[in-house]
C-alpha cells in the first residue's frame, strides 16, 4: 500500500473506531431525535460520544454540538456570530494563516460589508498575542485564530489571545482540527468561546465533527430544519459517525505524540545531515508532533511530491486543500516566503502508525530524488 | 419503604426528548446495582417520556414530585 505521510490532510480509520462505527450501523436503526426506544437507543450513542468529547475538553456535555466537520463548525461560528451581533458595524480579527473554512468565509463576509482585520504572523507563524489586541475595536465582535496550523503545525497562543478578547468583551473562537489530542486542550483554562473539532484527522470516520460553545453564548445556526442541537444544527444525526468520533476520543494517547515528537525530529535531522538545503518552514519547538514543513534549495515541491508519489510515498504539497491550486501556499508566504521559496516546500505529517523504518525508506527515496532534480 | 437519599444528581433542565432520556440511562448503566439516581427534567414531553423509557430498561421510578414547571424524577438503578 505504500507509505502514507500526509495525515495532516486526513488519517486512516483506527480498526477500533471501524468496529465501533460497524456496531452502531447494525444496532442503532432509529433516529436519534425521535422518542421511541429506538430513537432513544440511538441518542445513548450520540450521548456517550458528547460525554467523552466534553471531558476531553473539560467542558460541559451540553456545550457539545455535533457538525459534519471542521468547516461546517468554522462557517458557523463566523456567520453565527455575525449575523447575531447587534453592532450596527461589525469587524472580525482572524489570522493570516487560517484554515479556507476560516479566511473564505471571512471574505465572503467582507463581501456583505463586514470589516475583516488579518493580523500578519512572524517567520515561524506564530501570531502575537498583542497584534491581536491591537486589532480590536469597538465593533469587533469576534477573534478566529487556529490552535496549530495545518502546514506548518505552528502552535499558536490561544490562552494569551483569548485573555485580551476576555478583558475586551469580545468573543473567541479557536479552529482545533490539527491540534485535538495532539496538545491539550482545556476550555475554562485557554479563554476560548467557541472550539472547532473534527474526527478525521484522529482517525475517526470523516463527516463529522464538533463545535463547542461556551455555555450562555449566543450565536445562529446555519442550518435551519428540525432544530436537533439545541436550535443549533438542524439535521438528522450521522448516529454511527459520531460514536465513532467518541470512540477516536477515547482511544487517542499522549504516548502516541511522544512517539511521533521523536520520529518527526529524527526524520528531520536525517533529511538535513543527507540533503543539502534543507530548511524547516515553522518553529523548531511549540510545534504539533506530526507536522514536517521543509523547503529544499533549487527542489521544486510539487515536482519532489509526484516523484515520491510515483514511488508509492504520499506527502503534501502545500495544504491539501491547495494542493489541486497552481498558487503557492497562502501560509508559507505569509511567513515571509517568496512564491520561489513557498513552491519548494512540501508537507510531511506522520501519524500514531508511522514507522521509524518507513521514514527511513522515505529519506532514502528523498535523497536520490532530490539528486536527479538537482542535476536537470 | 425505599430510601429517597440520591447517590447522584442529573439536571436535565431543558435537555429535550430523546437525549433526556438517553443521558439519564447513559448516567444509570455507570452507577452500582440498586443505586439511587434523582434527575430533574421538564414538564411536559420530557416527564411523559423518561420514566417509561428507563423503566423499559429494567430500573424503578421511585417517586416523580413536580416543582413549578419542572420534575423530580427519583430512579433506583436495575439489579444486575
Amino acid at each position: 500500500m505504500g507509505i502514507y505521510l500526509d495525515n495532516a490532510a486526513t488519517t486512516r480509520v483506527d480498526p477500533a473506531v471501524a468496529s465501533e462505527v460497524e456496531r452502531v450501523r447494525r444496532s442503532a436503526e432509529g433516529n436519534a431525535s425521535s422518542i421511541h426506544q429506538h430513537g432513544v437507543n440511538a441518542a445513548k450513542h450520540i450521548e456517550k460520544a458528547r460525554n467523552i468529547i466534553a471531558g476531553s475538553i473539560n467542558a460541559e456535555a451540553e456545550e457539545i454540538v455535533f457538525t459534519s466537520g471542521g468547516t461546517e463548525s468554522n462557517n458557523t461560528v463566523l456567520k453565527g456570530v455575525v449575523s447575531l451581533s447587534s453592532n450596527e458595524k461589525k469587524h472580525i480579527v482572524i489570522s493570516a494563516i487560517e484554515h479556507p473554512s476560516i479566511i473564505e468565509t471571512a471574505r465572503w463576509l467582507e463581501e456583505a460589508g463586514i470589516s475583516v482585520t488579518y493580523v500578519s504572523v512572524d517567520r515561524d507563524g506564530f501570531v502575537s498575542a498583542s497584534d491581536v489586541e491591537k486589532a480590536l475595536t469597538a465593533e469587533t465582535v469576534l477573534v478566529s485564530i487556529m490552535h496549530a496550523n495545518n502546514e506548518t503545525g505552528t502552535i499558536e497562543p490561544i490562552k494569551d489571545i483569548g485573555r485580551a478578547c476576555t478583558e475586551r468583551g469580545v468573543l473567541f473562537h479557536a479552529d482545533a482540527c490539527q491540534s485535538y489530542t495532539k496538545i491539550p486542550l482545556d476550555v475554562k483554562e485557554q479563554n476560548v468561546d467557541f472550539i472547532t473539532l473534527n474526527a478525521h484527522k484522529i482517525h475517526g470516520p470523516k463527516g463529522v465533527g464538533a463545535l463547542y460553545v461556551r455555555k450562555g453564548v449566543k450565536i445562529a445556526p446555519l442550518l435551519h430544519g428540525g432544530e436537533q442541537e439545541a436550535t443549533l444544527r438542524s439535521g438528522t444525526y450521522n448516529t454511527e459517525g459520531i460514536a465513532g468520533f467518541g470512540k477516536a476520543v477515547e482511544i487517542a494517547h499522549t504516548d502516541d505524540v511522544k512517539k511521533m515528537t521523536e520520529l518527526r525530529d529524527w526524520f528531520s535531522k536525517e533529511l538535513s545531515e543527507n540533503i543539502e538545503g534543507v530548511l524547516l518552514n515553522g518553529p523548531d519547538t511549540q510545534r504539533l508532533s506530526n507536522i514536517i514543513n521543509l523547503r529544499i534549495r533549487s527542489v521544486d515541491g510539487n515536482r519532489l511530491a509526484a516523484e515520491l508519489d510515483r514511488r508509492a510515498i504520499s506527502v503534501g504539497r502545500g495544504s491539501s486543500c491547495s494542493s489541486s491550486k497552481s498558487t503557492p501556499s497562502h501560509v508559507l508566504l505569509a511567513l515571509g516566503m517568496d512564491s520561489k521559496e513557498a513552491e519548494e516546500s512540501i508537507r510531511i505529517s506522520l501519524n500514531k502508525w508511522t514507522r521509524k523504518k518507513e521514514l527511513g525508506i522515505v529519506v532514502k527515496n528523498m535523497i536520490e530524488i532530490v539528486t536527479e532534480l538537482r542535476m536537470v | 419503604m425505599d430510601s429517597c437519599q440520591p447517590d447522584e444528581k442529573l439536571d436535565l433542565a431543558g435537555v429535550p426528548c430523546p437525549q433526556n432520556s438517553a443521558r439519564t440511562l447513559i448516567k444509570l448503566e455507570g452507577m452500582d446495582s440498586g443505586a439511587m439516581l434523582e434527575v430533574i427534567i421538564d414538564d411536559g414531553e420530557p416527564v411523559k417520556n423518561v420514566p417509561p423509557s428507563v423503566e423499559e430498561e429494567g430500573h424503578r421510578v421511585v417517586e416523580k414530585v413536580r416543582t413549578g414547571d419542572r420534575w423530580k424524577i427519583l430512579i433506583r438503578r436495575r439489579e444486575e
